[in-house]
């Protein structure tokens, strides 16, 4: 976890390796077995040429980012707003990088406003979005 | 019990779908988290609920065969800690539909509740589908 909440502050990435494997358990997980997911004679006939990795599969990395960075803090009251830009595909390996944009106080209530990005192994922006974290302000913040 | 399934053209503004109930098995999350690649953090993992929200949802719902269902963007916001054996209620309503040409944008709103009737966690979904 972060030990300070600091503006411009960089959160620990996180590196996946996307596998139809890896999609099919998803698919399980999430019962979410649309056939662009899983059925690879169909997607390959598609516009996409393949099968893709369910968007919310993305965002469980990112939520993982938060997470690792945040705690409790993000799992009971975090806020976040992505939008898909490209597909993630098998084969991709997915990196996961956020930094904290800005903090702000209200009350005695702190909130760190952060973006993130998800890029392939290409560079291609695959999820982009942002968070907010609400903590309470006996967590350590440091505003430059 | 089966349940239902309605088409594309069914999704109006305001259509509510079937709410669904899940206990957050020690099982469940398991399976959740060797799908996701995580350690976890002894919580469920608030997207794990969400994949149950979508699932409450997908199981009722049939797109057009051989329609390709785009998920354009997603907006979520997480209430409280939820331990892992909690029962979870999902209920998912059309907020908006918009039709151009061939191509239907569905927002999907969720909300998720606990055994104490409180909310867990909101979302909001844009889902582009052939019309």
């Amino acid at each position: 976890m972060l030990t300070d909440i600091q503006e411009g502050k960089a959160l620990s990435p996180v590196i996946k390796h996307i596998t139809q494997e890896k999609i099919n358990l998803y698919a399980e997980a999430s019962g979410d077995f649309n056939p662009i997911h899983v059925d690879e004679s169909f997607a390959a006939k598609t516009p996409l040429g393949g099968t893709i990795a369910h968007g919310m599969l993305n965002l469980a990395y990112v939520s993982e980012m938060m997470a690792s960075a945040f705690g409790r803090s993000w799992l009971s009251g975090g806020k976040l707003r992505a939008r898909f830009k490209e597909p993630a595909r098998p084969g991709d390996t997915l990196t996961i990088s956020g930094k904290i944009d800005c903090v702000e106080q209200k009350d005695d209530v702190s909130y760190a406003n952060c973006s993130f990005e998800c890029r392939n192994q290409k560079g291609e922006m695959i999820v982009t979005g942002e968070t907010i974290v609400k903590f309470s302000k006996d967590e350590k913040y440091d505003r430059k | 019990m089966s349940v239902k399934t309605i088409s594309c053209d069914e999704l109006i503004p305001g259509y509510k779908f079937p709410p669904a109930t899940y206990e957050l098995s020690a099982s469940l999350v398991s399976k959740y988290l060797k799908a996701v690649d995580s350690a976890g953090d002894g919580f469920v993992p608030p997207l794990a609920i969400t994949a149950c929200a979508i699932a409450a949802m997908t199981k009722s719902f049939a797109p057009p065969s051989g329609a390709v269902v785009i998920h354009a963007s997603q907006e979520l916001e997480f209430f409280k800690l939820v331990p892992i054996g909690a029962t979870i209620e999902c209920h998912t309503r059309v907020a908006q539909k918009i039709t151009r040409s061939k191509m239907s944008m569905l927002i999907l709103e969720h909300e998720v509740f606990d055994e104490g009737k409180e909310k867990v966690q909101s979302g909001r979904a844009t889902i582009a589908l052939p019309a």
